[in-house]
């Protein structure tokens, strides 16, 4: 019997040089030559779901309330909560524990869906702005939002996190089919701006940050 | 290289950093910061290349592309516009269009041709006899034309794309783009600043004239550069000409690289909220016999020559200008040490006072409402003769440069092509824009401000107003604005002059098609009396530099032949690109976007050989047999595994998704029981089959359900759109990407699959189209069908995508005694075709109903109350015998398999091929085909007409379906 291991759709060509098996996954805490930023962490092994109800507004997935207006977004307790429409939503669990699945049918784990990443550093939205003509930086919204539109030509879900500075940073979602090309697009464009894979901790770290 | 300038303040080259470059093969040097047109002319060369169709000398005359004068070939790349493009270290420079070289050019006879080619002699000509026709046009090509470009030339460069968001978007870095910019960033917006130069400033930029008591306009210039690039909210785009602009302000545009860049030309596409078009003018070319001669240039070619690129445009210049920045060129350049013999002003009056008397002062000789008449000179200038505008009084002057210019044409590009509609003013004898578009405002040189005060007071103005668009201004401070423009001077009073008192034969209207204004009087004279029939009939305007040198002159001249009272006639219409660049540039990156199963890299190693197959890259191979021969045999006597992962996944739970369902799909879905795997089909409203797959009940309103992988991406709408008007309460989800799919096939599959898993795998603990959901080694849960698509005893199983490999490796490693081997794509397709299962696109095209392929079967007929979609349809299409029926067919005479999509025919076409092969498993060639009903008989002869078959048919009869295994055993076993 060979080893049961689960493989994420992100693949980066960088050395790991702390991993962590959880429920399976190799989840890499650090990559060796991370640099100074910006960058690139798979979160593939971080759990999605799906929500659906037409009573949308009396769901609290981990007991948060969803926002009433689609494309507003919740962060809350590592919880990202993205109104998608009138009668959808999707959660992204951020922090790096397994949360149990609510056993309410109205949700769907569609964490093996997509890839998941998060873009981090001061130079994200410009590397942003060579794959997608979205506006993840439209001082108009508050932070965090969702976009569902094209990125790299590819129907996404993209949230801007935050667009301060150096605490710059996004989570982009897309079907997983497209990981090995959508990675390459982006590692791609950030390689100007020295883009760089980095492992879980980075991320962890920025989002407390944030 | 002729001594440079190094010591004016206005300079853009730096003198001590040589570039050397080749031209014609020999070895040359530039400065820093030269356009190779510059380098070359600093370097002596001023003949560029040659004219289109009469191989006329053609030399250095504007210097923002406006013509096609100085395109050259550089590098390879035919056509580069060397006054805008940069010299970098080791260019390789060659002339274009030319016999010999641009000096001596063989065909430099064509210039005494010109009585036989009048206007439209191309349409007047050629046909008469038809039979030369193919003839003179092999001809005409081979000495007309510009660059070439060989078939096999591969583009060299970095090229890249960016799609940036903003506020307001500035188009024009001069200072009253820069003024906009700066109002507009002031109120907090995001500002986006586009320049085609490489520097901000303008107008502004290379002059030395005074603009105030205290500064020149160039230290203006650069002060307010110095203010926006202050700015955080000011991004600036300096080398990055407008191509575009479209609704809801989508300006596009192209940025040349920098050193040190990551591209070196890339595709700009802002999203921009307002815009404010502040691109300026160019010069109106004055008419005149041979106005094109090299030694004739713009007033502003031959300052920026010496302002901005440190040399004198020659040592005697005579000057026939219309406007007061020619007498500022003039005493610019004068003071420079250029010998200027004579000034003709076009003008009577209204000229600056101020530089009247400079020019004074400087003891030049200034002729007031005299012109140009005439370049002499067979390659380049030698004299000019000057004439009095009533052509009453005429003088000949030596000179070797003559700088002659009428008046200005304003960009109006980017408002044009945002629909902006064009009205002649009088005053300023400019096309201005009638109406703006909406959230565009226009502002400075463009609308005819020549006061420097005024340009940029008319960039605060429009940059408030654009703020405003942002909702973020207010109505007085536009009212200050608007008001502090009243106090400073307008519009500046245009020169009407349009053409020199000449006939006209030698006088260029557009360089770049050789178009005289003889040739415009021709088109005319026949009857094309408005410039967009001119422009087809005589070529005006249709060459490189999108009109930048016919422009306005051509509507002009136009009116004035016509002796139109009033001029009404509008300029030819301006597309995109304005600023013409290379394909690659809109190429950019343009990466490959393809999905990939999670097999993928595991299937490559195995010597998987993939296909483009819609969205998916899929194995279709396993070796370079493309019958996959050995796959084949191997799933018919052993087992197989086949990565179906590409195949459409849904939930749809709610308490109304049996009620979608019974809405998109044929058959009846409240028979769909738990455990059991329920086939059936979509139609369309036509009753033409859309897609096909398995339907499992998961639980009460809980469904998972399969598709087409050419189908996955349009399921949600699908249904979404058939259940609009319903109201229905359910939900979908699409997990096409969530579950990977593995095929196991083959009389050895279940002995496979029961060393992996710990359930019951009899035939009677999971039977023929059964489901059943366990987990592998207690961790990995699977949803498990026991289907046949292939024809053998077969299992799809259903995995999360992230255990895929692990799964596959366990069936791999169980199935090792068994010589378990992958299958592709292909394999699959005959496999099935054998067994007679459809594909859908294979066995259907787009008016193939769900009767026509025999699914007649699925379609509950009676369930009127859920008005199914294509229902309607399939009733009226049922016994309707005009329709193609699919129909298998064996070759006669144990013969080939014909191509897919060969045609059945007999006098007429009678149906075509969907799927035929040589079938392994039946040692012969069998295939599936629709046909005209009364062909469909059993035992009916085909006649087959494949490409390229020189009308000799092959033949096959109509047999029984299904080939292989007809009683279903082997797919129960």
């Amino acid at each position: 019997m060979k080893d049961i291991k689960r493989y994420s759709p992100v693949q980066f060509k960088a050395n790991p040089v702390k991993t962590e098996n959880r429920d399976n996954w190799d989840v890499v805490m650090e990559y060796s030559g991370e640099g100074e930023g910006p960058w690139i962490v798979d979160l593939s092994h971080c759990m999605r779901l799906d929500l659906q109800d037409a009573n949308l507004s009396a769901k609290t997935p981990f007991g948060i309330d969803v926002p009433d207006v689609p494309c507003r977004s919740v962060l809350a307790n590592g919880v990202l909560v993205n109104r998608m429409n009138g009668t959808q939503a999707s959660i992204y669990h951020l922090a790096g524990d397994a949360p149990e699945m609510p056993g309410d049918a109205a949700y769907t784990d569609v964490t093996e869906n997509t890839l998941f990443v998060a873009i981090i550093g001061k130079a994200a939205f410009q590397i942003c702005e060579k794959l997608s003509n979205l506006d993840f930086t439209d001082p108009a919204r508050e932070t965090p939002f969702l976009f569902q539109g094209p990125f790299s030509h590819v129907p996404c879900q993209i949230v801007t996190l935050c667009r301060d500075g150096e605490k710059s940073g996004l989570v982009l979602t897309c079907s997983r089919g497209y990981g090995r090309d959508m990675i390459h697009a982006i590692c791609h464009a950030g390689a100007e701006f020295g883009l760089k894979p980095a492992g879980e901790a980075r991320f962890t770290t920025w989002i407390e940050s944030i | 290289m002729t001594n440079r300038f190094n010591h004016l303040p206005t300079l853009k080259i730096d003198t001590g950093e040589k570039i050397p470059f080749t031209y014609k093969g020999k070895k040359y040097y530039g400065a820093k910061g030269d356009t190779i047109a510059t380098a070359l002319y600093a370097n002596g060369v001023r003949i560029y290349a040659r004219s289109l169709k009469y191989h006329r000398p053609r030399g250095f005359y504007s210097m923002d592309g406006e013509c096609s004068n100085t395109m050259m070939d550089v590098d390879g790349i035919p056509n580069v516009r060397t006054e805008t493009t940069l010299l970098k270290p080791n260019m390789e420079i060659r002339e274009q269009n030319v016999k010999g070289s641009a000096e001596n050019d063989l065909m430099g006879f064509m210039d005494k041709m010109d009585w036989a080619m009048p206007a439209g002699f191309y349409y007047d000509v050629m046909h008469k006899p038809a039979k030369i026709w193919p003839v003179a046009m092999k001809q005409i090509r081979k000495a007309a034309g510009i660059g070439k470009l060989a078939p096999d030339f591969v583009m060299p460069g970095k090229y890249d794309e960016i799609y940036p968001n903003c506020d307001v978007c500035v188009i024009g870095g001069g200072p009253a783009g820069m003024t906009a910019a700066l109002a507009a960033a002031e109120k907090g917006l995001r500002v986006i600043l586009m320049e085609a130069r490489p520097w901000l400033g303008g107008n502004f930029d290379y002059r030395s004239a005074e603009y105030t008591d205290r500064q020149t306009y160039n230290e203006r210039a650069e002060q307010l550069a110095r203010d926006v690039e202050a700015l955080d909210n000011i991004r600036v785009m300096t080398h990055t000409a407008n191509v575009g602009v479209y609704n809801n302000n989508l300006v596009t545009g192209f940025q040349i690289g920098r050193d040190g860049d990551a591209f070196d030309e890339r595709y700009v596409e802002i999203r921009a909220n307002a815009v404010v078009a502040a691109t300026g003018c160019i010069e109106r070319p004055l008419l005149f016999d041979n106005n094109e001669r090299p030694g004739v240039m713009q007033a502003g070619t031959a300052l920026r020559m010496a302002n901005t690129y440190g040399m004198l445009p020659g040592k005697k210049a005579v000057f026939s200008i219309g406007h007061d920045l020619g007498l500022e060129a003039a005493v610019a350049l004068f003071d420079l040490g250029l010998s200027i013999p004579i000034l003709a002003d076009i003008r009577e009056d209204g000229q600056d006072p101020a530089l009247l008397k400079a020019v004074a002062d400087r003891k030049i000789t200034l002729l007031k409402g005299w012109v140009a008449t005439q370049a002499h000179g067979r390659k380049q200038v030698k004299k000019v003769t000057l004439k009095s505008v009533d052509g009453t009084v005429e003088k000949d002057f030596d000179c070797d440069v003559l700088v002659a210019s009428a008046g200005f044409t304003p960009l109006t590009g980017p408002l044009v092509v945002n629909q902006a509609k064009l009205k002649h003013d009088a005053h300023t004898n400019f096309f201005l824009p009638a109406d703006l578009p909406k959230k565009m405002h226009a502002a400075g040189r463009m609308l005819g401000y020549e006061d420097g005060v005024a340009i940029e007071a008319s960039g605060r103005l429009a940059g408030l107003q654009a703020a405003f668009d942002c909702e973020n201004g207010s109505i007085s401070e536009i009212g200050e604005a608007k008001k502090a423009m009243e106090d400073l001077p307008g519009p500046a009073r245009g020169a009407k002059l349009v053409t020199a008192p000449v006939k006209g034969r030698k006088t260029f209207i557009c360089f770049d098609e050789d178009t005289t204004v003889k040739n415009v009087k021709q088109s005319i004279d026949k009857g094309f009396d408005v410039p967009e029939l001119i422009k087809r009939f005589s070529g005006a305007g249709l060459g490189p530099g999108q009109g930048g040198i016919p422009g306005h002159n051509l509507p002009l001249f136009t009116a004035k032949y016509q002796a139109l009272p009033d001029i009404k006639i509008r300029p030819t219409t301006v597309r995109p690109p304005l600023v013409p660049t290379m394909i690659s540039t809109y190429a950019g990156t343009n990466h490959n976007m393809f999905k990939i199963t999670p097999m993928d890299d595991m299937q490559r190693r195995d010597g998987g050989v993939f296909r483009n197959i819609g969205v998916w890259q899929r194995a279709r191979y396993f070796s370079r047999d493309f019958s996959s021969k050995a796959e084949i045999e191997n799933v018919r006597s052993n087992v197989g595994m086949l990565d179906g992962s590409t195949l459409g996944k849904f939930r749809i739970h709610g308490p109304d998704a049996l009620k979608a369902l019974q809405r998109v799909y044929v058959s009846d879905m409240s028979k769909c029981r738990e455990g059991r795997v329920k086939y059936t089909a979509m139609c369309n409203d036509d009753g033409c089959v859309i897609d096909d797959g398995v339907v499992v009940k998961l639980a009460e309103n809980d469904y998972y359900f399969t598709t087409s992988t050419g189908r996955a991406g349009q399921t949600v709408e699908w249904i979404r759109y058939h259940t609009r008007y319903d109201n229905w309460d359910f939900a979908l989800v699409n997990l096409t990407d969530a579950m990977g799919v593995i095929n196991l096939s083959g009389p050895n599959a279940r002995k496979v699959l029961e060393k992996v898993v710990d359930i019951d795998m009899s035939n009677t603990g999971f039977g023929f189209s059964e489901y059943k959901e366990f987990s592998i080694a207690e961790t990995i849960p699977v949803k498990a069908m026991r289907l046949g698509f292939v024809g053998e005893l077969s299992y799809e199983l259903h995995v999360p995508s992230s255990y895929m490999q692990s799964v596959w490796l366990m069936l791999k490693d169980a199935g090792k005694e068994f010589g378990i081997q992958n299958f592709g794509v292909e394999a699959q397709n005959v496999l099935r075709m054998e067994k007679c299962h459809i594909i859908l696109g294979q066995e259907s095209e787009q008016r193939t109903n769900l009767l026509d392929i025999g699914l007649g079967f699925l379609w509950a007929r009676k369930l009127s109350e859920w008005k199914k979609v294509g229902a309607v349809a399939l009733r009226q299409a049922q016994g309707d015998d005009s329709r193609l029926t699919l129909v298998g067919f064996k070759m006669e005479n144990n013969g080939r398999a014909p191509k897919d999509g060969a045609l059945i025919v007999d006098e007429k076409v009678r149906g075509y091929i969907a799927t035929a092969r040589d079938s392994f498993s039946l040692n012969e060639a069998v295939g599936m085909a629709l046909v005209e009903k009364h062909m469909s008989a059993e035992g009916t002869r085909l006649g087959i007409f494949e490409d390229e078959c020189e009308g000799e048919l092959i033949y096959g009869t109509v047999v029984p379906m299904p080939f292989y295994d007809p009683e279903g055993k082997r797919m129960k076993m």
